[in-house]
């Protein structure tokens, strides 16, 4: 029997199941997680239990500290799509819908995409690792014998600062990056800014500006509350921290693409 | 504040780490918990603290508030000195509102003088020594004045005279306050000088229960297995 059992054990039939299995509950208690992370940050916050002065420095952490690294994605990639078409539609006479197409973009679907890339890679992964580190260095089971919440105390001014930053660090970016895009256009295929500023209106309209920030504050929140909570439920010393970080930055950057592809469906089918 | 333990047990997953567990600390005692690594020690205080849930048995202290002194201080290394202590004086919904910031600067430098600290409230705990880390997370658990304080492995790591200095202010803190004590600990030294009576832990299971002179005696093989430190014995090291 126990012979059945094992040969039984090394089957791949057996071994796909176990993985789907662990995958699948592994994936269940991660939504738990965080599904708990978003009323708990709720109810601290109608319980009164922000603090300004902590919002106040994560927001300093969340829009400024990361401006240069988004400034420089936003940026360049519109440096990288104008270098690549402004040429050739000023050869197909449509150097007049340069500006417009970059605006398009930008405002559509790169700015915010791009920053929030961005600011997983500086703010998500910095969140996560934060606190992971104070659970794995116990900091956290201090909190709770201090009889402070720590949804209240860390999650909440986290997850406010990113719904709060998120819009000004994708505004400030996008227009850096239409700037550049400006620039290029100049360069590259010797466009003039008039030309490609006249024609920035022609395809945004305020339905547009109005999801994009939409989509910011929800990127901004969804970002800090994956980090929160995977830093939170970090276990095991260094490397716990190290995986905490890792899984937090995997799933907030499937997070934002689901999240955009909502958007984008709901506002634009 | 008595605190009472019956029946308690604890699993993580399969393994039974807390397998009926009972004993008494009177009010104002200082009851010593001793044992191997992974002996479930930390794991008792934890339950005691409501930092885990238990699975079965009682816990009966009579509320009020418990400290935890944490093995590696935990002290929050964003804050500083002055920040950590007066910690749940600010942050504490309770007591948000309860003290100025005059009066909060008062309980901190008191506190901190009782841990024998002085002129550090602006220093962060990376550039504290060990030793001082441990003091300032003591002055950290008692600000609230808890009648219950648990310490976790107080003088693990630290020098021979570090940890003497630890011991007195164990015992300075229960003589002051008189709360009632639990320490975790496996060192001879800190259990001869601090605690009333010393519990045995082995396998999730008490083995000896008595006083730091009956331990001594080593007339049972577990304590005289711990007390000769032993690797012959009933206790097997698993890992180890
Ligand atoms: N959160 C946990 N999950 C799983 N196992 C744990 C957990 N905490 C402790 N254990 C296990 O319980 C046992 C007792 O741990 P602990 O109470 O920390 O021992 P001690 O403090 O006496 O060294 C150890 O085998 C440890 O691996
Ligand atoms: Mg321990």
């Amino acid at each position: 029997m126990a012979l059945i059992r094992h040969i039984l054990k090394q089957t791949v039939t057996y071994k796909l199941f176990k993985s789907i299995l662990v995958n699948l509950v592994d994936f269940m208690e991660v939504m738990g997680n965080i599904t708990t992370g978003l009323f708990e940050v709720i109810k601290a916050f109608f319980r009164g239990e922000l603090e300004w002065k902590e919002l106040i420095n994560q927001c300093e952490r969340f829009g400024i500290s990361s401006l240069p690294i988004t400034l420089s994605i936003v940026g360049m990639t519109c440096v990288i799509i104008v270098s690549q078409i402004a040429q050739e539609m000023v050869k197909q006479g449509g150097g007049n819908f340069v500006g417009a197409l970059v605006a398009v973009l930008i405002v559509r679907e790169l700015g915010v995409i791009m920053s929030g890339f961005a600011i997983i890679s500086m703010i998500g992964s910095s969140l996560a690792s934060e606190l992971a580190t104070m659970r794995v260095t116990e900091q956290i089971d201090a909190l709770y014998t201090l009889k402070v919440n720590p949804y209240g105390y860390l999650f909440l001014p986290r997850v406010l600062a990113g719904m709060l930053m998120m819009p000004p660090v994708v505004i400030i970016s996008s227009l850096f990056g239409i700037l550049a895009g400006a620039l290029t256009s100049d360069l590259a295929a010797g466009l003039s800014y008039r030309v490609y500023f006249d024609s920035i209106w022609i395809g945004i309209f305020a339905k547009d500006m109005f999801v994009c920030l939409a989509k910011a504050v929800c990127f901004g929140a969804v970002i800090a509350l994956i980090s929160c909570a995977f830093g939170f439920h970090a276990s095991g010393g260094a490397k716990g921290v190290g995986i905490a970080t890792t899984r937090a930055v995997v799933w907030s950057f499937v997070a934002i693409v689901i999240i955009d592809m909502l958007f984008a469906i709901a506002f634009f089918f | 504040m008595s605190i009472e333990v019956k029946n308690l047990v604890k699993a993580f997953g399969e393994k039974k780490v807390i397998d009926d567990v009972s004993f008494k600390v009177n009010d104002g005692e200082i009851l010593a918990i001793v044992g191997f690594s992974g002996s479930g020690k930390s794991t008792i205080l934890k339950l005691i603290s409501n930092l885990i849930e238990k699975d079965s048995g009682e816990i009966i202290t009579s509320g009020g508030d418990i400290a935890f002194v944490f093995q590696y201080s935990a002290l929050f290394d964003s804050l500083t000195v002055y920040d950590n202590i007066a910690f749940a004086l600010h942050e504490r919904r309770d007591l948000r509102k309860k003290y100025t910031e005059k009066q909060i600067r008062e309980i901190v430098a008191e506190k901190l003088a009782l841990v024998g600290l002085k002129g550090i409230e602006n220093l962060y705990p990376s550039e504290l020594s060990g030793g001082m880390q441990k003091r300032v997370s003591f002055a950290r658990a008692i600000v609230t004045g808890p009648k219950v304080i648990l310490y976790d492995e107080p003088t693990a790591g630290l020098d021979p005279i570090a940890s003497t200095l630890i011991e007195d202010y164990i015992l300075r803190l229960r003589n002051e306050t008189g709360a009632t004590s639990i320490v975790v600990t496996h060192q001879m030294s800190t259990i001869k000088r601090t605690a009333d009576k010393v519990i045995m832990l082995y396998d999730g299971k008490i083995v000896f229960s008595g006083t730091p002179e009956e331990l001594l005696k080593m007339d049972n093989d577990y304590t005289k297995q711990f007390v000769t430190a032993s690797i012959e014995g009933p206790m097997k090291m698993v890992g180890a």
